[in-house]
């Protein structure tokens, strides 16, 4: 009931990333069709749809470290529920925004004819749900983390381009150096790439298709998703946490 | 008579910084009660235990009959706080907020909005239901912030210095507000500040120094006890008028070149005082005690010398 009223507001904030997915959906259309083969073209929707998840859910549950200073998080902090609903709350709502997003990319990519049938509908849904939670469970442990957000650009280089890249979304996994492979193998996003690519690619050459089963997808993202909240609520309810951030709050700032 | 607030020998450690120790407050329930002290002295640290936001380090808090530790959210449903700084959503409109930190307590969508229909009026800010918080001055937001505060009827308020940033005349609005939330609602509210003029209208205050409590009562009994009178003397040779006035009045407080006594004694002879006194000072002044001079003797007493800062 709370968490709906919260996720509310964030409706608001959907604006800004709508207009910034028009402009990379277009650019990785026109990007796509440079592309030779028709076949790659096919590869890269799975990839493509789980980078806007990715960057949709991901920012905004880090963007968990602003509201640390806002009015809104006073309100939070002493609003009559356990303090690790806050983070529960950022993380569906995070969730949600990066659904958002990639609906309207897998829109518009369908309308531009890049999303060809037949898919596996339901797992699809699935996979886009359960690879949204990832993203948003890994910002918001980041955003717990992190004090300040003057390291915003350093999380950008440092964790969701290499997650971005080392996840299978751009290129098979099976033509990657053993160490590259250990690291996509640790990245929770390359199963959710995975997972997509069990629902789109349905009759692709072998070399391109899915490369884990769906089972290990689905548990290595889940229990990723559990672990992820678990520590991020853990670590927010400690008592020298929340010191910080009730000083935090009562420090008067001039505006 | 039950308590609303009771802490027993609450302690509180930042590290090696001890910013409460041994602080037993007992609040009665619908009391107005001032925590009293310059910044530094502990009085936020106190607001955030008895909120549940920090854990007290040692000592044992009772806030509406609930352990602070033990039960936090039982007593966040209880109390409302208001913070130095704003909790609201800039964004948002007046109405909004409300509704949405209503929500927050579980509040039906009517409630709050019959509830906030009568706090704004009761603000004066009813004009401003549809405005953006962003495009309210501040004693406006203040008074919002305190609306959001008492929104879900709490049976105890915080105020962490809520005249702090204003203006006298946005001051004199947010007490009138106090006090007239005060006769509604009948709630009990803790309030931190530093104006201690604004803090003799408490019934109670204490006066927290260096995390320690100093002084607590009544602000007129407090009043009352320090003096009569307070003399105020500007002098050049403040050791000569120290020689001659302190045989009569006791040791002074001295700032810089003023020197403050106390005239314990309404019937004291200030003439003849005033004529001992002749070319040795600038400036004599008799006035009427207030809550400042009483924490600045109370707060000579405790650094031993005669000087107060």
């Amino acid at each position: 009931m709370r968490l709906i009223r919260q996720r509310g507001r964030l409706l608001s904030a959907m604006v800004r990333p709508l207009i910034w997915l028009l402009v990379i959906g277009s650019g990785f259309g026109t990007m796509m069709s440079q592309y030779g083969t028709d076949d790659y073209q096919q590869f890269l929707v799975p990839g493509l749809l789980c980078m806007v998840l990715l960057f949709g859910a991901m920012l905004s549950s880090l963007s968990l470290v602003y509201d640390k200073e806002s009015g809104v998080m006073r309100m939070l902090i002493i609003a009559p529920f356990p303090h690790y609903w806050i983070i529960l709350a950022r993380t569906i709502s995070a969730t949600i925004a990066g659904l958002f997003q990639t609906i309207l990319l897998i829109v518009i990519l369908f309308a531009l004819g890049f999303l060809r049938l037949p898919i596996d509908i339901p797992l699809f849904l699935l996979g886009l749900v359960v690879t949204s939670i990832v993203c948003a469970s890994a910002g918001t442990l980041i955003a717990v983390f992190s004090k300040t957000l003057e390291n915003f650009a350093v999380i950008m280089n440092f964790v969701i381009f290499p997650v971005f890249f080392l996840s299978g979304a751009l290129y098979p996994l099976k033509n990657l150096p053993t160490f590259l492979k250990i690291v996509t193998l640790i990245n929770p996003f390359s199963y959710g790439v995975d997972l997509l690519k069990h629902a789109l690619l349905l009759d692709m050459p072998k070399s391109f298709s899915a490369e884990f089963s769906i089972f290990q997808d689905l548990l290595c993202m889940v229990s990723f998703c559990i672990v992820a909240l678990i520590i991020a609520c853990l670590r927010f309810s400690q008592a020298t946490v929340m010191e910080n951030l009730a000083n935090l709050l009562s420090t008067p700032k001039h505006e | 008579m039950t308590l609303a607030i009771q802490t027993q020998n609450l302690g509180k450690k930042y590290g090696n910084l001890q910013a409460i120790s041994s602080l037993h407050l007992e609040i009665p329930e619908g009391q107005f009660f001032g925590l009293i002290g310059p910044n530094g002295s502990g009085k936020t640290t106190t607001i955030h235990i008895l909120s549940t936001l920090i854990r007290p380090t040692t000592g044992t808090v009772l806030v509406a009959g609930h352990n602070v530790v033990d039960d936090p959210v039982a007593v966040r449903r209880k109390i409302g706080l208001v913070f130095q700084e704003s909790a609201l959503d800039r964004t948002l409109t007046v109405e909004e907020n409300l509704q949405f930190s209503g929500a927050l307590y579980g509040l039906d969508h009517r409630l709050i909005a019959e509830r906030s229909r009568k706090l704004l009026d009761l603000f004066d800010l009813d004009g401003k239901r549809k405005a953006k918080v962003a495009t309210l001055s501040g004693g406006m937001r203040r008074a919002l912030d305190i609306a959001r505060g008492v929104l879900h009827q709490p049976r105890i308020l915080f105020l962490d210095e809520p005249t702090i940033g204003l203006d006298i005349i946005n001051r004199r609005r947010i007490w009138r507000f106090m006090k007239q939330l005060r006769q509604e609602l009948g709630m009990t509210i803790l309030l931190t500040t530093h104006y201690l003029e604004e803090a003799e209208s408490c019934d109670q205050v204490t006066f927290l120094r260096k995390g320690e409590l100093i002084g607590q009562g009544r602000p007129d009994v407090l009043i009352r006890e320090l003096g009569a009178f307070i003399l105020e003397i500007e002098s050049d040779e403040p050791e000569e008028s120290i020689r001659l006035i302190q045989p009569q009045l006791g040791s002074p407080v001295q700032e810089g070149e003023k020197l403050f006594f106390r005239i314990p004694d309404a019937t004291f002879s200030i003439g003849r005082l005033q004529d001992e006194l002749q070319g040795h000072i600038q400036s004599f002044n008799v006035r009427k005690p207030d809550l400042n001079d009483v924490y600045i003797w109370k707060n000579s007493a405790l650094e031993g010398g005669n000087t107060a800062c």
